[in-house]
């Protein structure tokens, strides 16, 4: 299986000048202050996010996976380093870009396509001419006939599905993903990753998708970026070759297997993950 | 949204919601007159409830001119509190030099005992109207900007961070986020506040009015006409009830989506 140990784009199929990523993270440090002293949360994060893939960083809790995104969103700025979107590096809210978040963020005031034009009514665009658009985008996660639902009377994969929508609403080139799917349960989760591959395969939005989960990130991904903590760095990237669309079946097959295994060697060899038999007793678990 | 056909269950837990309260207050009623029957006490000391049904009865034209100036006052009190404690919240949450050169001294002064100053302030504006709407208003405010500012601060941090993600303007963001998020706490100060905005009014009257149901009580209390005393307080027991009620009926309408607001959740 193709890998490489840091950032690089293939640069297969781009004519020579023009960048292909997207996105590119720049030698990416975040340090913040905290009452104990500094902080560091993520270091020499260099990273391209090629335009039209879908890139997953998987990684343990506080490796600094959600503010990679939070840089990229110009929501958070970098302590070294830059974040380039396209040739332009960011220094404050981006234009073209839809984020979701772990919780769907819906206002309970609002029903399901209200909430969606919310975006466009927050961004000062014309509400009429995106009113169509809302209730096609509703229609195709669906979530047809609801749109004058409110979220507290859908469940928790309708609403998640209500923020996703939200995020494309103004079409833009780049979906940052925070953990959308880490508040829904098994089955539910299984069913958001499925529709968001077809959702992607149709748009093919550059996708920035930050998860827990190691066979969610393959399933869904071009490319995993794996990350380790404390500071957070990258410390693997691997290349996912699987053909799409990709199904539910593919998830218990050898090949799918193998990429899970790489993964999670990362993680054991890191001490994030630790098998049973490698725990001396007295050694307190990380 | 359309009122969901209630069911038979839902229709008797309204009624048993009235029915209950109803049938103890007949009951405490009751064992009021009869303790005046068995222990023989003097109607200046506690008069019977029939007497205080006969003052009331027979002195209803007096105690309805005396609540006007009353309700004015409350009224006044309330709108002048309702406006400026909200707009203190609003530049609370919004502007951060003023949280944190204000919110301080608004706690501390709630340690300020404000009745203290009725006195004062009725040397200032006088034996009027005026005096007793800034006492109402006093009193009443500090609920509602605690309330409300409590109310736009529990906005979800990432439903800020959504917000300032699509470059929106903090009044935008104001306006169609942190007010609406904030509206059920909102509305919890204005009910804390109206109840308080009565007793500011009459506690205004105590001290110097010529007329107003304070008014009345201090002058019934002087002349130990306790029926009437009672039948004051009833009044305004009733004044604040409907006015509580109003405040509540108003939240009803402007947030039906709140889970405070919700008679069936449907799934």
């Amino acid at each position: 299986m193709p890998m490489t140990d840091q950032g690089g784009t293939p640069p297969s199929g781009t004519p020579p000048g023009a960048s292909p990523d997207a996105v590119r993270f720049e030698g990416v440090g975040l340090t913040y202050p905290t009452a104990r002293g500094p902080v560091r949360a993520l270091t020499d994060i260099t990273l391209g996010v090629p335009r039209g893939h879908f890139v997953s960083i998987v990684g343990p809790s506080g490796c600094g996976k959600s503010s990679l995104l939070m840089l990229t969103a110009g929501l958070r700025s970098c302590t070294e380093g830059r974040v380039l979107i396209g040739a332009t590096p960011v220094s404050g809210p981006q234009a073209d870009n839809g984020i979701v978040f772990q919780n769907d963020t819906l206002l309970d005031w609002r029903s399901a396509l209200d909430n969606v034009l919310l975006q466009v009514e927050l961004r000062r665009l014309p509400k009429a001419r995106y009113r169509q658009r809302a209730a096609d985008l509703l229609h195709s996660v669906g979530l047809a006939g609801f749109e004058h639902s409110h979220p507290y009377e859908l469940s928790g994969g309708m609403r998640q599905r209500i923020a996703i929508c939200r995020a494309l609403i103004h079409d833009p080139h780049l979906l940052l993903m925070d953990e959308p799917f880490g508040a829904l349960d098994a089955l539910t989760r299984d069913q958001m990753m499925c529709d968001l591959q077809a959702l992607w395969l149709e748009q093919r939005k550059t996708v920035l998708f930050v998860t827990h989960s190691i066979p969610e990130a393959i399933f869904l991904s071009d490319r995993v970026v794996v990350m380790t903590s404390r500071p957070g760095q990258i410390d693997k990237i691997v290349d996912i070759d699987l053909p799409r669309p990709r199904e539910l079946e593919m998830t218990t097959e050898p090949e799918f297997n193998s990429y899970v295994t790489v993964i999670r060697k990362v993680f054991e060899r890191r001490g994030v993950l630790r098998s049973e038999r490698e725990t001396e007793p007295g050694k307190t678990l990380t | 949204m359309t009122e969901p056909k209630l069911t038979r269950t839902a229709r008797r837990q309204r009624i048993e919601s009235f029915a209950y309260p109803a049938a103890a207050l007949v009951l405490a009623i009751a064992a009021w007159e009869l303790i005046i029957l068995i222990f023989n006490i003097q109607a200046y000391l506690l008069p019977s409830p029939a007497a205080v049904y006969s003052s009331l009865t027979g002195q209803a034209s007096y105690l309805a001119s005396e609540s006007v100036p009353t309700i004015e006052e409350v009224l006044l009190g309330f709108a002048v509190a309702t406006v400026v404690g909200i707009s203190i919240a609003v530049a609370i949450v919004t502007w951060r030099p003023f949280e944190k050169a204000v919110y301080p001294l608004l706690v501390a002064s709630q340690e300020v005992p404000q009745i203290a100053f009725a006195p004062l302030l009725l040397v200032w504006f006088g034996f009027g109207l005026t005096s007793k709407v800034i006492i109402a208003f006093l009193i009443a405010f500090f609920p509602i900007v605690v309330n409300a500012s409590a109310g736009m601060r529990s906005v979800p941090s990432e439903m800020l961070d959504l917000a300032h993600s699509t470059q929106a303007s903090g009044f935008t963001i104001l306006r169609k986020i942190r007010f609406p998020f904030a509206l059920p706490n909102i509305f919890t100060g204005l009910k804390i506040g109206v109840t308080f905005a009565v007793i500011g009014a009459v506690v205004g009257e105590f001290v110097g009015s010529g007329n107003g149901l304070g008014y009345v009580l201090m002058t019934a209390n002087g002349r130990l006409d306790t029926s009437l005393l009672f039948a004051a307080i009833i009044v305004l027991v009733i004044m604040g009830l409907v006015l509580f009620l109003a405040v509540s009926m108003l939240e009803r309408a402007l947030i039906p989506w709140h889970v405070s607001q919700r008679n069936v959740v449907t799934r």
